[in-house]
């Protein structure tokens, strides 16, 4: 069965499928229905998938190809490794609770809503599937009209600029990006002979240092906008800001791991020569993120923006640990991307209850919630544990990976990130102890802010997956092992690192022995394109 | 090959022939029937014309000692300008403009085909000639139609008198390639020009900085778009959306038949002048695009934009340029005409309709509506999976390969500044609140509909049923290049 074509197709018929719902009253129903059975569908196929994934694999599992327009190079290709299953996990479960959620207490227009959130699950499903650079930027680029419409159509005060500004950054770096994925298949021509877009067989192509550092960057600047790195995180926090809660969760918990799932699964490989010229600029970026994130974090009036920051501080982190090319410390990168995925889902959803009782979003304005709304207090702790990285909490594994990681290979970044961690306990510390301890004071009674069978509903199975990595880590660490090796090894040969850290071979594209002669490349590769288009249509 | 060969210009002929009819219907007795006479006469034409183009689809064959080629490039062409008629046709079945007029309309739309068919299908440089003039004349005319409105007779006569001039200019490129090469057909002339260089051919360099100038304006390239905007506003909209789709189609029909199909070895000394065009054009349209208020001037900016994107195509001068601008030119014209439709129907519920602000709120009052012109925003925008997106990896994928990356670089920063405008008209008729108007699904006369409807799925499935396409579009370009 094309379990991973299926998972990336089905949320995308079920947003294909509002087509067939009669308009909110009537429909309401049936638009919830289709909703829920189709993330609800997706969860359980991701979670087959995760079950049959073969853990000490490497390569692409359950890869589906087909073609869509192979003479130019475009054509379906999906398939899962050990950095895509978890986040896939990560997206079908997100989703299915921000599906539960909106059908629980759904807004105006749900059937819109539902539609757009699941077209917006189908463009990351399929991001973090495609094994095809083109398949990969239309999904980029394809997931930006949903998340355009949720927040431009469902968002708060000053939507128009926050939408305009989130789809013009992006933008920026995705077309770029579009020419340096051209310029890539065609520099690969030249070298290989073979005119493809498909990340696995580009993996390894003898790029000269500039040709690499060139395309790297273009792919880079996407990448970094998107994540967001330090200084290109003006989107950010206008866009979380006016978005619905719901749809904020959305853009913090999954949309946010687009960014460094791209290093990790196309720049580190594909263009190592180029990401070692670039580690250090982008670790450092990524320290002074970690920094600015949370200093800013630390003075925000309003919790959104303060968990928004810290948003920015903890993908900094990421960022640092796939930079370092160093098992260890990208192993946490991949962790992490799923802790803060759950934590900021959790955390997010958490500001939108305390909203109820304080409507104006401010931090200075609420306390003393704990006397009305003990349950409320009691999640609040251990998801604020969790996204401080207390010891024993899920943050704390792999930050403790990432950092360990980067000591191993940069002592000073390390020791700069180090701060953050501190910071990361006085932001998130102070909007706990400000709203919840304390004196009641507020424009609402606290009870109002009580958790209620809905809130259950959606923060239980998010602090279960807490509880679930804290313990256990090594279930989802496990099955990284493999592919990551393998991902980082080019990137490692080329920042010379020592031969006992590099686990996997590098195979270079193409290979030593087969490779022409001057005089006989020309030819074959002029002759390549014309006969790949007749020839390839037939399997 | 001296022989008439009239088959294989019937597509032309009955085109011309229909125009003809379709002229006399309008003055038939009978209200019904001069209402509906003339676009039942076109329609069943345009149909009779498709069906000769699926015949004749194939090898090159010549018609009337080689002044007339039907090969695929020109067969697909024509297609696209038929296809551009019958909707233009098709939207104009309330219009206006019209009313007293409709013999007229179809008439003259049609003529306006034939003379692009002529363009596209031309062996020879005396029909390339004739069939802009033919194309050019009968829009002069359809400009002006609505002879009571002054925006209308201003927009007429800024076309004939900058349209003239453009002629002027290209009859002399024309005249001037004649002297160099001593003959007016285009086989020759590429068999004369071959493997020369234009370092002792002082002749041939103003020849083609002169064409390239006479079909910018045609094409409404920068700096020879001035004409556009005024133009597309002031015309009725419906024949705009036709000068839009299909006059554009036909210059770049005449661009890649002259340049990328009779100089190719020329091509290192002719890329610079198009590249400069298309770098100017980019960049003109963006930035003038941004701070428009109208539609129609908007969409004006927007197509002279979108003919920079096009003439990266022709700059590179490869078989992938040529077929990336044929593909380009299928997505544009759907896309388009797509946005138009959208425009055409408001224009006729409220009075100035064509302002942005006449869309507030409108996707929510008219959802399908709504959704087709998201489409063709997004569309032109570049927003994969949609027929633009295609359309512009094909046209930026051969700039690259073709080693000029950096044409491609300025197509993606000038999509980039593009997003500004296309969004805001996406924001303006999604995201702004519904002004009391009642909400309709759609509602306007069948034919109407039919169109919009029609442009906005093509714009999806020209992307995602691109492989036929692209099939048909290569075959295209390697007829195009064809000695």
């Amino acid at each position: 069965m094309p379990w991973v074509s299926a998972i990336v197709l089905l949320p995308l018929l079920g947003a294909l499928s509002m087509l067939a719902v009669p308009a909110a009253p009537a429909g309401a129903l049936q638009a919830r229905i289709h909703a829920l059975v189709t993330a609800g569908g997706t969860l359980v196929l991701t979670a087959i998938l995760i079950g049959l994934f073969d853990r000490d694999a490497a390569g692409l599992q359950y890869a589906d190809h087909t073609g869509w327009a192979e003479e130019v190079g475009l054509e379906w290709d999906v398939g899962v490794d050990g950095i895509s299953l978890w986040l896939l996990g990560l997206s079908a479960v997100v989703f299915l609770l921000v599906v539960v959620a909106t059908c629980w207490r759904p807004p105006e227009r749900p059937r819109a809503f539902l539609a757009m959130v699941l077209l917006a699950e189908a463009g990351l499903l399929g991001l973090f599937a495609a094994g095809n650079l083109i398949l990969f930027y239309v999904f980029w680029e394809a997931m930006l009209v949903p998340f355009y419409f949720l927040i431009g159509m469902w968002g708060g005060e000053g939507r128009a600029r926050a939408t305009t500004r989130f789809v013009i950054y992006t933008m920026v770096g995705s077309l770029l990006m579009l020419v340096a994925i051209l310029a890539t298949a065609f520099v690969a021509q030249d070298i290989t002979g073979q005119f493809t877009f498909t990340i696995r067989d580009l993996v390894g192509v003898a790029f000269t240092d500039t040709q690499s550092g060139w395309l790297f960057a273009g792919f880079a600047l996407a990448f970094a906008i998107k994540l967001p790195l330090w200084p290109f995180h003006g989107w950010l926090p206008g866009a979380y800001r006016a978005a619905p809660i719901l749809v904020t969760v959305l853009l913090a918990a999954v949309m946010s791991k687009a960014g460094v799932y791209g290093f990790l699964r196309i720049g580190l490989p594909v263009f190592p020569e180029g990401a070692d010229l670039l580690a250090i600029p982008i670790g450092v970026l990524a320290v002074i993120g970690i920094l600015y994130g949370s200093l800013v974090a630390w003075r925000a009036p309003t919790m959104r923006l303060l968990v928004a920051y810290s948003s920015i501080a903890h993908l900094g982190f990421i960022a640092l640990g796939i930079v370092a090319f160093d098992l260890q410390a990208s192993q946490g990168a991949v962790l992490q991307m799923v802790n803060h995925g759950i934590v900021v889902a959790a955390a997010f959803a958490i500001v939108g209850i305390i909203n109820r009782a304080a409507p104006d979003d401010r931090i200075d304005g609420i306390g003393g919630l704990a006397a009305g709304a003990p349950r409320l207090t009691w999640i609040f702790l251990i998801v604020a544990m969790a996204s401080l990285a207390m010891p024993g909490s899920n943050s704390f594994v792999g930050e403790f990976f990432i950092l360990t990681g980067v000591f191993r290979q940069h002592l000073w970044l390390a020791l700069l990130a180090c701060i953050g961690i501190v910071y990361a306990a006085v932001y998130m510390l102070r909007l706990y102890q400000s709203t919840m301890n304390g004196p009641p004071r507020g424009p609402a009674p606290p009870r109002q802010a009580e958790l209620r069978v809905a809130d259950v509903a959606y923060l239980l199975p998010l602090v279960a997956i807490m509880f679930l990595i804290a313990f256990w880590p090594k279930s989802l660490v496990g099955a990284t092992t493999a592919t990551l090796e393998r991902a980082i090894a080019p990137a490692q040969v080329a920042a010379d690192r020592p031969a006992d850290q590099i686990r996997a071979d590098v195979t270079p594209n193409p290979p030593p022995d087969a490779l022409p002669l001057p005089g006989d490349e020309m030819p074959e590769a002029e002759a390549a394109p014309e006969e790949a288009a007749p020839g390839e249509p037939a399997p | 090959m001296s022989d008439l060969n009239v088959v294989a210009a019937t597509p032309l002929l009955i085109t011309a022939g229909t125009a003809t009819v379709a002229l006399g219907a309008g003055l038939l007795p009978g209200r019904t029937m001069r209402r509906h006479g003339p676009a039942a006469v076109a329609i069943a034409g345009i149909v009779a014309a498709f069906v000769m183009i699926a015949v004749l689809w194939g090898d090159r064959q010549e018609a009337f000692n080689g002044g007339l080629r039907a090969d695929r490039f020109s067969l697909l062409l024509s297609g696209v300008f038929l296809a551009s008629a019958m909707l233009t046709i098709l939207l104009a079945w309330r219009e206006p403009a019209a009313v007293d007029r409709r013999g007229e309309f179809a008439g003259l739309i049609l003529i306006s085909a034939s003379g692009m068919m002529l363009v596209a299908s031309a062996g020879d440089l005396i029909s390339i000639f004739l069939g802009i003039e033919i194309l050019s004349v009968a829009l002069y005319v359809l400009c002006a139609l609505e002879v009571w409105r002054e925006r209308s007779l201003e927009s007429g006569l800024k076309y004939l008198i900058i349209g003239s001039v453009g002629a002027a200019i290209l009859l002399y490129g024309l005249t001037l390639l004649f002297g160099a090469t001593g003959s007016t057909s285009l086989s020759e002339i590429g068999a004369s020009l071959q493997g020369t260089s234009l370092a002792d051919e002082p002749l041939v360099v103003a020849a083609m900085a002169l064409i390239a100038a006479g079909l910018a304006f045609k094409a409404s390239g920068a700096p020879f778009h001035m004409w556009a905007p005024d133009v597309y506003e002031g015309a009725p909209t419906t024949v705009t959306a036709f000068m839009a789709t299909a006059t554009k189609a036909a210059a770049f029909a005449a661009f890649l038949r002259i340049f990328t199909g009779v100089m190719p070895d020329l091509q290192p000394d002719w890329r610079v002048a198009i590249a400069a065009i298309a770098v100017a054009s980019i960049v003109v349209g963006n930035v003038a695009a941004l701070v428009q208020t109208g539609m129609k001037r908007l969409l004006a900016y927007s197509s002279i934009a979108q003919a920079g994107y096009l003439l990266i195509g022709v700059a590179v001068g490869t078989i992938q340029g040529a077929e990336a601008v044929v593909y380009y030119l299928l997505a544009y014209g759907a896309m388009t005409m797509a946005a138009f439709a959208v425009v055409i129907i408001r224009e006729r519920e409220v009075e100035d309709g064509d302002s942005l602000a006449a869309l507030t709120g409108y996707g929510r009052a008219r959802p399908l509506l709504g959704v087709v012109m998201a489409l063709s925003m997004l569309s032109l925008a570049g927003f994969p999976p949609l027929a633009g997106f295609v359309g512009k990896f094909l046209l930026f994928g051969s700039a690259v390969e073709a080693d000029m990356t950096w044409l491609a670089i300025v197509g993606a920063v000038g999509s980039m500044v593009s997003l500004a405008y296309y969004l805001r008209v996406v924001a303006v008729m999604w995201m702004a609140p519904l002004e009391g108007q009642p909400r309709k699904l759609l509602r306007v006369p069948g034919p109407v509909a039919l169109a919009t409807v029609t442009s906005g799925v093509a714009v999806v499935a020209l992307a995602l049923m691109a492989s036929p396409v692209l099939d048909a579009c290569r075959g295209a370009a390697e007829a195009l290049l064809a000695p």
